[in-house]
């Protein structure tokens, strides 16, 4: 169990949060304590200088006379009663004042007026000596609590006025005491609330771990349950499910890219091989040549299908290795129309090129060369003889577009939208489905785009869209 | 002629010394980098032929070895990898070659012959050719057959110079777009048969004897009986 505490987050995370929550608010707390005994300490030394005034004013006008005691006296206990009567549990006042008045020339002695045995307080004054008017806390023997006394000196005679901490610090004790109560609960249920509350989220994540593990080791088709919730962790497993859908297409496309490939080869490699092994069985040592002929071709047709798959799937991973410069795709265009051009007559295609002159674009030459010439090996493979195909060629806007056209059957339904992906063509299509692939992953590793689509007229229409060099071709 | 063949593969390195010594070499081989180095300083050689994947040493290093040591016979390079690396491509400016495999043995050959003219006498500069009755004139740019000038576009031309250059000997379809057509690139179609059929229709005139011969599966030769 406390390993399990340790490690989870959602402990750690209370417990940080509970700590700087109990920090602040005792901080908070210990301010008002001080500012409140600050202002308790001012209006009880304000009360004591102004009294022991009034009361020093009193004494030297009353005559000295045998009702001077009792007058002093009185006007002290009138005094004092302005001090709010505050008793604690016991009934015991907390506000216990003294006054004292010693005076060398009264033969009666010092004048007392307050708590009964005065003793203790005469010998506490007697020591503390407090300067006049700056109010002082004085310790008084069998008190618990210090006075706060001020003395004034006036024709040789002393006054002394003194009232007790006690109600100050009683206050100031309860408010400690209420505020402990207070803090202690609300840090506790400040604790509890956040470590639910984390806990909770975190088990949510939790979930999320234990499916994601389930998915790992066990069934790739597995999905993390939709959240009622949109927040960060709803956030986190749609995420979760996207990577994983991406992840499963992948690992679709593979497989499906596996078959194709097997397929691809193996029926080469089927035939090859029949051929090669007729020729030894049947044919006579001088005939050999033409079985040995049509295996070499086989051979190249093989190794051209694993060269572009390879090509195609480096390009579709971003690893192809681009030597860029500045070129003219038309240059390109036309020195590969050239070269198709005999073969396009064979087949009885008449080849329209209406190209721009210099079209820089930044690529890779041989790669480019390669992404034009597959355009129209495309073309030868797939068009039927007797078409018509127009090559256009125009900058506009920053964007060079290479558009091929032609006025044949267009792309069959089940290819055009997936056209430029491995081993998608036409089920009639002589090819392998890997050329326009790698003319889709070229391009785009060249920062441009290729679409295809039909003609309203009938026929396909194939464009390549790059970026217009700001160079021009060296 | 004395070549050094180092390949680890037996079967490579058996078709390789058949090839080269029906086509005239001698031929010593190794196996591994370390007989490969000991027999390359015996210094008696007009070539290596190095394969990069060698069982004891990469090949670059090999022949970083070599070259550190002195020799300056030229390389061709063997490599199954499919990019070229940019070591090798360094190793190519700097006069040796190299080739993927699989490879056609006439390119090979072919390649083997530039390096070794490469690193004795000058190319033979001549603005005649000839086979048989066929001359080009590679000032004038014009080909005759016999007493007959023959009506050739620029592209045909140079066809015919490439062919005429390598007479006698098998050039492959990839060889003539490289040279002829400067591009490397990769087809599945008749492309270059068709620029070779147009060209016969014109050289090969139904009086005269057939010079441009197909050879299948490999590729074309100019030749005469």
């Amino acid at each position: 169990m406390r390993r399990v505490l340790r490690t989870s987050a959602a402990w750690r995370l209370s417990i940080w949060t509970t700590l700087a929550f109990a920090l602040g608010t005792g901080l908070a707390f210990s301010i008002v304590y001080f500012l409140v005994a600050r202002g308790i300490q001012e209006r009880s030394d304000a009360w004591l200088r102004g009294e022991a005034r009034v009361l020093a004013q009193v004494s030297a006008d009353t005559p000295r006379d045998r009702l001077y005691r009792r007058v002093v006296t009185e006007v002290v206990e009138l005094a004092t009663r302005e001090v709010p009567d505050e008793r604690n549990e016991q009934g015991q006042s907390l506000n216990a004042v003294f006054f004292l008045e010693q005076d060398p020339n009264n033969s009666d002695g010092p004048l007392w007026v307050g708590p009964a045995d005065e003793g203790p307080f005469l010998s506490a004054i007697q020591q503390a000596k407090p300067v006049a008017g700056a109010p002082q806390p004085i310790k008084v023997d069998s008190w618990p609590t210090t006075f706060q006394v001020v003395a004034l000196y006036e024709n040789g005679r002393t006054i002394y006025l003194g009232l007790s901490n006690r109600g100050a610090q009683h206050l100031l004790g309860k408010l400690t005491r209420r505020f402990l109560m207070v803090w202690g609960g609300t840090v506790l249920m400040g604790f509890l609330i956040s470590y639910l509350s984390a806990r909770r989220t975190l088990f949510r994540v939790e979930r999320i771990t234990e499916t994601v593990a389930r998915i790992g080791t066990e069934d790739l088709c597995e999905r993390l349950p939709a959240q009622a919730k949109s927040d960060e962790i709803s956030r986190l497993s749609e995420t979760f499910n996207r990577m994983l859908d991406r992840i499963q297409s992948s690992v679709n496309q593979l497989r499906c890219v596996t078959d194709a490939v097997a397929h691809d080869l193996k029926s080469p490699i089927t035939s090859i091989r029949g051929t090669l092994e007729s020729a030894l069985c049947n044919e006579p040592k001088e005939m050999w040549c033409d079985s040995i002929g049509e295996a070499i071709e086989g051979l190249d047709r093989l190794l051209h299908v694993l060269n572009t798959t390879l090509d195609v799937a480096e390009a579709q991973a971003g690893a192809l290795r681009m030597d860029r410069s500045t070129v003219d795709l038309s240059d390109v265009v036309r020195k590969l129309v050239d070269l198709y051009q005999p073969a396009m007559a064979e087949r009885h295609h008449e080849v329209l090129v209406d190209l721009e002159n210099h079209a820089a674009v930044d690529a890779d030459p041989g790669l480019l060369n390669r992404v034009v010439s597959n355009l129209l090996e495309n073309e030868l493979t797939h068009l039927p003889a007797g078409h018509r195909i127009a090559i256009r060629l125009h900058s506009y806007n920053g964007s060079t577009k290479l558009v091929i056209e032609d006025d044949g059957p267009g792309f069959p339904p089940d290819v055009s939208n997936r056209a430029f992906e491995r081993f998608v063509k036409g089920k009639h299509s002589p090819g392998h489905g890997l050329g326009l692939a790698f003319v889709g992953a070229v391009v785009h590793a060249h920062g441009g785009a290729v679409s295809i689509s039909d003609r309203p007229t009938g026929g396909a229409v194939i464009t390549v869209s790059l970026p217009t060099s700001i160079l021009q071709p060296a | 002629m004395r070549l050094l063949v180092v390949e680890d593969d037996l079967a490579i390195q058996g078709f390789l010394r058949r090839a080269l010594v029906e086509a005239g070499y001698q031929l010593d081989t190794a196996s591994d980098a370390k007989t490969a180095e000991l027999k390359a300083l015996e210094g008696s050689h007009d070539a290596f032929i190095i394969d990069l994947g060698l069982p004891d040493m990469d090949g670059l290093d090999l022949i970083a070895r070599c070259r550190a040591q002195g020799s300056s016979t030229p390389v061709l390079i063997l490599s199954a990898r499919r990019s070229v690396d940019e070591r090798v491509r360094g190793l190519e400016q700097g006069g040796d070659d190299y080739l993927t495999k699989p490879f056609a043995l006439a390119e090979l050959l072919a390649r083997l012959r530039n390096l070794l003219r490469r690193s004795s006498a000058p190319q033979n500069d001549s603005v005649r050719l000839q086979a048989a009755d066929l001359q080009l004139d590679l000032v004038r740019h014009e080909a005759r057959r016999g007493d007959q000038l023959l009506q050739l576009t620029p592209q045909e031309f140079s066809l015919l110079e490439y062919l005429c250059r390598n007479t006698g000997r098998v050039v492959t379809r990839t060889m003539i777009l490289d040279h002829v057509w400067r591009m490397r690139i990769d087809t599945a179609t008749n492309i270059v048969d068709v620029h070779i059929y147009r060209l016969r229709n014109k050289v090969d005139l139904k009086t005269s004897e057939p010079l441009i011969h197909t050879i299948r599966g490999v590729g074309y030769v100019l030749k005469h009986a």
